[in-house]
């Protein structure tokens, strides 16, 4: 059998010498003179910002590239032995797994049992050994549960791991992961990292992780490496890596690196653990008996932008009514930045389109009364023209587009922007028409806007959400992103089941816990502080010998 | 909250849905082929029932349910369309004058039965189908059907996958044509439909690259299906043979038993009644005992 065949043959689980790879008709390379090894048993980050070459590299190894997207390829790829030039993506199949980041393109049998005998049917197993194999991974994902379901009736987290499920059944030596966390909340993302790292120690697979939120798996990993237009920008151990990310790279560094570094301590922490060790070490050692005041920024408005009273929302996903938001009190004002934050399947979404009037209530009320405009989760949604100018003309056009600062010729193809103008676009045609002269709806309501995007996309997101509530709105985002929620809001409102568990100011919910809670509020464990200015604020005082403020 | 489809197939210990691949086209296909081939409108009706209980029997009631609606509403539209634009018959129930493009409008008795054989036909189909879709796991076709014609194996594959999913961003599509704002240009169905396609063919691609990394491509496995046999093959085979058996002979014994131009004749036998039996009981062979 050919499990294990990287190490078993003592070949390296992947070895690239010089590769550069150009798409069809692309302007530019996307991947440029890139060598690298990888060994059995390995587990790496690979870091980089959208558009580095990090799904390209991916691509590349396991034959997807050139065999199925064509274009212009250099140098040679190696998955244990197997050149990716003489075998195509299904030969390697066996020795290579690969989850893309939507989970829903990558399943395409009825039920969960299914997909997971694909590839062993496809390869010619005999069907004890491929009852076995289903059995055991499932055992080791902990999914025998889901085994006769549709998989039509899994939630996001459940899709995202049969994918993990599949990639593993043949037992390849190596997997690829392109941002497998991207739409998971954090607890199902906290777990997906450490069930990798699992497999990766007691299975012996090498693993290469495409991450965009590095504070989540750094801590997982042996090595990093940082793409940085489309060549290795960095190719070593994490500690290594957060030393180049400060230096050269700003926008890749995790947040209790950024305050460390700020805070002029050393070395950077690639973890929570490893940054409460080097602070004990230097006598710096939190103390969760300081509280930090006056850190809520902003006061609300008068005007209510939203009110919902004893809300009550019941959908059908097929098996029978289930009750998604169930009696829900709240009231946003204008001018305030909510994040609402919850696992999936909390109700997060379902509370926006009950906002926005797509889903029937069952009891209670919901109202905007200054209006809403939504933004769903897929901002290409509304892209439906091949010119700015077909979506968004006259007046009202042009107030929309200057709402979201977003100054582009009207003959410009909506598909040629980049993914925050493209965002931007869509959140102007939402808003087109009921902006009245310089005010806008009372409320703005982004779903999951920030899934699969960058430090430096997200940046731009934080001082949009700014500008909307300076312009007079209440700007609600639901976000799994912690960080995120850390950046823009000064209120978070936490679901669970359909409920409200927590509504209070930003600090005070993501200090204090472990899930949803910030990197530094998890370092430093002290009540409302969570973001990299008040750390690096908080450090210097107590280095000082000062009190905090 | 993803919604399931009413019609989308659902693992479960049913007969149907545990019997092998080959007498369940029978046995499903005999009433089928009773749609097709009688316009005998007892015939239809049994045949309607009998797949209904087929359907009730193996637990397939939501799909039963949703095509009973949906096939009445399409045999209603049927009737009326049928009374509208045919004027043939020799019994006039409402003289309607002269209509744009339709011309001339009689609304006779023989045209508004005409539209109802029809119409029981279209809820009949829709019927089986219902059960087929909702019992018959398309994974087991799709594997049966791998071995002997991978290139049909795969557009199969890839359309009963791109199907639910074309059918999520229609409604995700639809949702965000909605939340336009008043002043942003209106979406038409041409922009609409365009998006669809051009999203629809981005899908495919990423299916078809799962596929592939699947291990499609690949030779090994590709002739080893085999059929799984269970305890219920034997009642399906031989009901299967039955049915089938009478839905051929409606075709030879049913012709001209119900004309109905230029006047409506309906000849009632012995022949009709059993094969309406014949069918009502054929819908009991998905039940199971104390159930």
């Amino acid at each position: 059998m050919s499990s294990l065949l990287g190490s078993r043959t003592g070949h390296p689980a992947l070895e690239i010498e010089g590769l550069g790879y150009r798409y069809a008709g692309a302007d530019r390379p996307s991947l440029t003179d890139v060598s690298l090894r990888i060994e059995p048993g390995e587990f790496i980050v690979l870091a980089g910002g959208s558009g580095s070459g990090k799904t390209s590299l991916l691509r590349a190894a396991c034959g997807l590239i050139p065999h199925f997207h064509g274009g212009e390829l250099a140098g040679r790829a190696v998955v244990a032995g197997r050149d990716v030039r003489e075998s195509g993506p299904g030969e390697l199949a066996d020795v290579v797994g690969y989850v893309a980041q939507d989970p829903e393109t990558q399943i395409v049998s009825t039920t969960v049992a299914a997909e997971l005998d694909l590839p062993l049917r496809f390869r010619g197993d005999h069907p004890a050994a491929r009852a076995r194999a289903v059995e055991e991974v499932a055992l080791a994902l902990n999914i025998p549960h889901l085994l006769p379901r549709t998989v039509t009736t899994l939630s996001g987290g459940e899709l995202q791991r049969v994918a993990l499920a599949v990639a593993l059944v043949t037992r390849p030596p190596l997997i690829l992961l392109d941002e497998p966390t991207s739409q998971l909340d954090p607890v199902s993302g906290d777990e997906l990292i450490w069930l990798l790292r699992r497999l990766n120690e007691e299975w012996g697979v090498a693993v290469v992780l495409a991450e965009h939120r590095l504070e989540r798996c750094l801590a997982a990993a042996d090595r990093v490496i940082a793409m940085d237009g489309g060549r290795i920008g960095f190719d070593g151990p994490p500690a290594g890596f957060l030393e180049y990310a400060i230096s050269t790279q700003p926008e890749l560094a995790t947040p209790s690196a950024l305050m460390f570094a700020g805070a002029g301590l050393s070395p950077l922490p690639t973890g929570v653990r490893d940054a409460r060790r080097i602070l004990r070490a230097q006598g710096l050692e939190p103390d969760s008996e300081i509280v930090v005041g006056d850190t809520l920024a902003g006061a609300p408005g008068d005007a209510v932008a939203l009110e919902a009273k004893r809300l009550w929302v019941e959908l059908d996903p097929g098996e029978g009514p289930v009750d998604v938001l169930r009696g829900i009190d709240l009231l946003v004002r204008t001018g305030e930045k909510v994040a609402l934050m919850g696992r999936n399947g909390a109700g997060k979404s379902t509370l926006m389109r009950a906002a926005a009037g797509l889903v029937e209530l069952e009891v209670g009320k919901i109202e905007a009364p200054g209006g809403i405009a939504l933004l769903t989760q897929n901002p290409g949604d509304f892209l439906v023209r091949e010119r700015i100018g077909d979506e968004l003309s006259g007046p009202s056009g042009e107030a929309a587009l200057r709402a979201v600062d977003l100054d582009l010729p009207a003959d410009r193809d909506p598909r040629d922007l980049s993914g925050g103008e493209r965002q931007r676009l869509a959140l102007a045609i939402a808003l087109a028409g009921r902006i009245e002269g310089d005010a806008l709806p009372g409320l703005v309501c982004l779903d999951e806007p920030t899934r699969g995007m960058d430090r430096g996309l997200k940046d731009h997101l934080t001082e949009l959400a700014d500008s909307l509530a300076d312009q007079g709105a209440a700007v609600l985002i639901s976000t799994h992103d912690v960080e995120f929620a850390v950046s823009f809001a000064d209120r978070v409102i936490l679901l669970g089941d359909g409920e409200v568990v927590a509504d209070a100011p930003m600090p005070t919910v993501l200090s204090g816990g472990w899930y949803f809670a910030s990197e530094v509020a998890r370092v430093l464990d002290v009540p409302e502080l969570v973001s990299v200015a008040q750390g690096i604020e908080w450090l210097e005082y107590v280095r000082s010998g000062g009190e905090p403020s | 909250m993803k919604k399931l489809s009413p019609i989308a197939y659902v693992p479960r210990r049913g007969t149907v849905q545990t019997a092998s691949l080959g007498p369940v086209p029978l046995y499903l296909g005999a009433y089928l082929l009773a749609c097709f081939l009688s316009s005998d409108p007892l015939v239809l009706i049994a045949a309607t029932v009998g797949a209904s209980l087929a359907g009730y029997g193996c637990g397939a009631a939501r799909a039963v349910n949703f095509s009973l609606k949906l096939g009445a509403f399409l045999a209603l539209t049927m009737i009326v369309v049928n009374a509208l634009v045919t004027s043939r018959g020799a019994t006039v129930l409402a003289r309607l004058g002269d209509w744009p493009i339709l011309g001339r409008v009689d609304v006779t008795a023989e045209a508004i039965a005409a539209g109802g054989v029809i119409g029981l036909r279209a809820l009949g189909t829709m019927v089986v189908i219902g059960v087929w879709s909702a019992c018959v796991d398309p994974d087991r076709i799709l594997k049966a059907v791998h071995g002997v014609a991978r290139r049909s194996a795969l557009t199969a594959t890839l359309i009963s996958r791109l199907v639910p999913l074309a059918a999520t961003d229609y409604a995700r599509l639809g949702e965000a044509a909605t939340l336009r704002g008043p002043g942003a240009n209106p979406v038409g169905r041409g922009a609409m439909a365009h998006r669809l396609l051009a999203g629809s063919l981005d899908r495919a691609v990423d299916v078809a690259a799962t596929l592939e990394l699947r291990g499609y491509g690949m030779g090994g496995g590709s002739a080893r299906f085999k059929p799984e046999p269970s305890r219920f093959d034997r009642r399906f085979w031989a009901a299967g043979i039955a049915l089938m058996a009478v839905a051929l002979s409606e075709l030879v014994l049913g012709a001209g038993r119900f004309d109905t131009y230029p006047e409506l004749q309906y000849s009632f036998g012995p022949d009709a009644v059993i094969a309406s039996v014949a069918f009502v009981a054929g819908g009991f062979v998905t039940w199971r005992r104390g159930r």
